[in-house]
């Protein structure tokens, strides 16, 4: 019983993170349909800059959300305000978007990676907080994790609110839902995206952040959590932001299931879901 | 009010409108009638900013409104009920009615405008909380009218707001639409049902391959032995 609530909770301390991140991406995919692969960059720029502002100047992780969160969305609404809407605006059709777009994100991937390599070095890093254990029903756990998890939910819920309660988040919906008829009532499309875009990107940073608390942190960490966003997203719904939320959580668990039986078999684990996924319901468990 | 001067649209290659002129005259109910495929949504896409125009020009009282994007032209006081409805299928009624009442001048008068479409439409007070895609198809239709008239609009474009819908209902619809008139709304309304039409509308205009070949009153046209064969089968 303890071994099962042990890897239960495990799995939703790791859901959590991956909540977050793919909600991120499917604001990116779902809303604006640009599959970033660049997405992970911002978690690894996230992660790297609480990191400096922890070992250089004391900054408490949880702080550094003020600084990494709209930083990150101003990255991602620029982004998209200047290459994305220029894409959009040049391509015929919504596949031939959908493909440049995410050539775009890939050179980007490699942008950022390459300056944070400059900037960082290629070295693993890490640093210590709130690294004390705590016993959950029996089992021990950091409390660096259970604030994690802690940060995850909070983050994902006001998200949720924002966009069920909003004028803006409304829209965005809306705009998920069907863009033309979303214009159609007055909201300018462009600027719903390059929001969707910059909150993406903001979620990144902050999931990048959390993660950093927890494990070691390098420039080239981004593409792996990149990847597992996309299986989420796939997971729960292209365009269901609370089916991300949901699969990230999902995901979590069979990882830590899977990591409980046989650990060098998690990231397989989640190929094979992603390809039964495919086969048997391309349209996710909360998709259309 | 509105005035559609030589306009021509092309979608790629293909030119699917030819120097087309309408005017819509405040307070009016104009009707554009033709036979499939004849141009009609076409020419509403380039009248709300979807379609990009090859020539002529759109005026909206006075000022230009071709080349703005769509969110602006709602902004000017033109709403519409889109072919097929396009409702968000995953946001409940009351978010569909809210999103028509996006514009930010009519965002803070949402409630009590909400309380007015409901009084035209009340079927859809029942409905509010339900998901739009679990509505019947005449539920569907009035939503996405209540919907256009959130904005509070000046002049609302309906692209078939009667289709596929049962005779009773359609009568409703044709209805609704003199209500809109009485309200002060002025209306251009495309439609398929050219009898109830030409009934309902002040004037009309018949579009046939992507040109006007034919537009006048609409009890001048009832007459003529061209729409009565063509388009009533008498
Ligand atoms: N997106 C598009 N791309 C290419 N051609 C199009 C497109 N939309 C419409 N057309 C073509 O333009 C012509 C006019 O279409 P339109 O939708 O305006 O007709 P309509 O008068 O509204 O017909 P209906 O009564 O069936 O709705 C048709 O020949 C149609 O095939
Ligand atoms: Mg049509």
């Amino acid at each position: 019983m303890e071994t099962f609530l042990g890897v239960v909770i495990g799995g939703l301390l790791i859901g959590g993170l991956y909540a977050l991140i793919a909600m991120g991406l499917s604001l990116q995919y779902g809303v604006a349909r640009v599959l970033n692969v660049s997405h992970g960059e911002f978690i690894m720029l996230g992660a790297l800059t609480t990191w400096s502002l922890y070992t250089a100047f004391h900054i408490n992780p949880l702080l550094s959300l003020a600084v990494c969160g709209p930083a990150a969305f101003a990255l991602g609404y620029v982004l998209h305000r200047t290459v994305y809407r220029r894409i959009l605006a040049t391509s015929p059709s919504p596949g031939v978007f959908e493909s440049n777009s995410l050539l775009a994100s890939f050179g980007l991937l490699f942008v950022i990676q390459n300056v944070a390599l400059i900037a960082w070095g290629a070295n693993t890093r890490g640093y210590s907080y709130l690294a004390v254990p705590v016993s959950l029903f029996g089992v021990l756990f950091g409390a660096n994790q259970l604030l994690t998890l802690g940060c995850a939910l909070v983050v994902g819920v006001a998200f949720y609110v924002f966009l069920a309660r909003t004028r803006v988040g409304k829209a965005i919906r809306a705009a998920a839902q069907d863009s033309t008829s979303a214009a159609l009532m007055g909201v300018n499309i462009n600027s719903v995206l390059a929001l969707c875009f910059g909150f993406g990107a903001a979620l990144a940073a902050i999931a990048g952040m959390l993660i950093s608390m927890c494990y070691p942190v390098t420039p080239v960490m981004g593409i792996p959590y990149t990847i597992i966003a996309m299986i989420v997203v796939v997971l729960g719904g292209l365009g269901s932001i609370p089916g991300s939320f949901l699969g990230g959580l999902v995901l979590g668990l069979i990882g830590s299931l899977v990591t409980y039986i046989e650990p060098s078999l998690t990231l397989v684990a989640y190929y094979l879901i992603f390809a039964l996924l495919l086969l048997v319901k391309p349209t996710g468990i909360m998709g259309r | 009010m509105l005035q559609i001067v030589d306009v021509s649209a092309r979608y790629g290659k293909t030119q699917v409108l030819w120097d087309v002129d309408l005017v819509v005259n405040q307070g009016e109910i104009v009707a554009l009638v033709g036979s499939n495929g004849s141009g009609k949504t076409t020419l509403l896409k380039a009248i709300c900013g979807l379609l990009p125009l090859s020539s002529g020009r759109v005026e909206f009282l006075g000022r230009r409104i071709d080349g703005l994007p769509p969110h602006a032209v709602v902004d000017q006081g033109i709403s519409q009920v889109p072919e097929g409805g396009r409702l968000f299928p995953d946001m409940s009624v009351r978010e569909n009615l809210e999103m028509g009442a996006y514009p930010s001048q009519a965002w803070g008068r949402r409630k009590e405008t909400l309380e007015k479409v409901f009084q035209v439409f009340p079927i859809l007070k029942e409905r509010q909380r339900q998901l739009a895609k679990t509505l019947s198809g005449g539920e569907r239709q009035m939503l996405a009218m209540g919907r256009a008239l959130m904005s509070g609009p000046r002049l609302c474009l309906l692209d078939e707001p009667s289709y596929g819908l049962a005779p009773l209902l359609i009568a409703e619809v044709f209805r609704i639409v003199r209500g809109l008139r009485d309200a002060g709304v002025t209306v251009l309304l495309i439609e398929q049902n050219v009898k109830h039409t030409l009934e309902t509308a002040d004037r009309a205009y018949v579009l046939e391959s992507g040109r006007v070949s034919l537009e006048g009153k609409c009890c001048d046209l009832l007459q003529t032995d061209y729409v009565r064969k063509a388009y009533l089968g008498l």
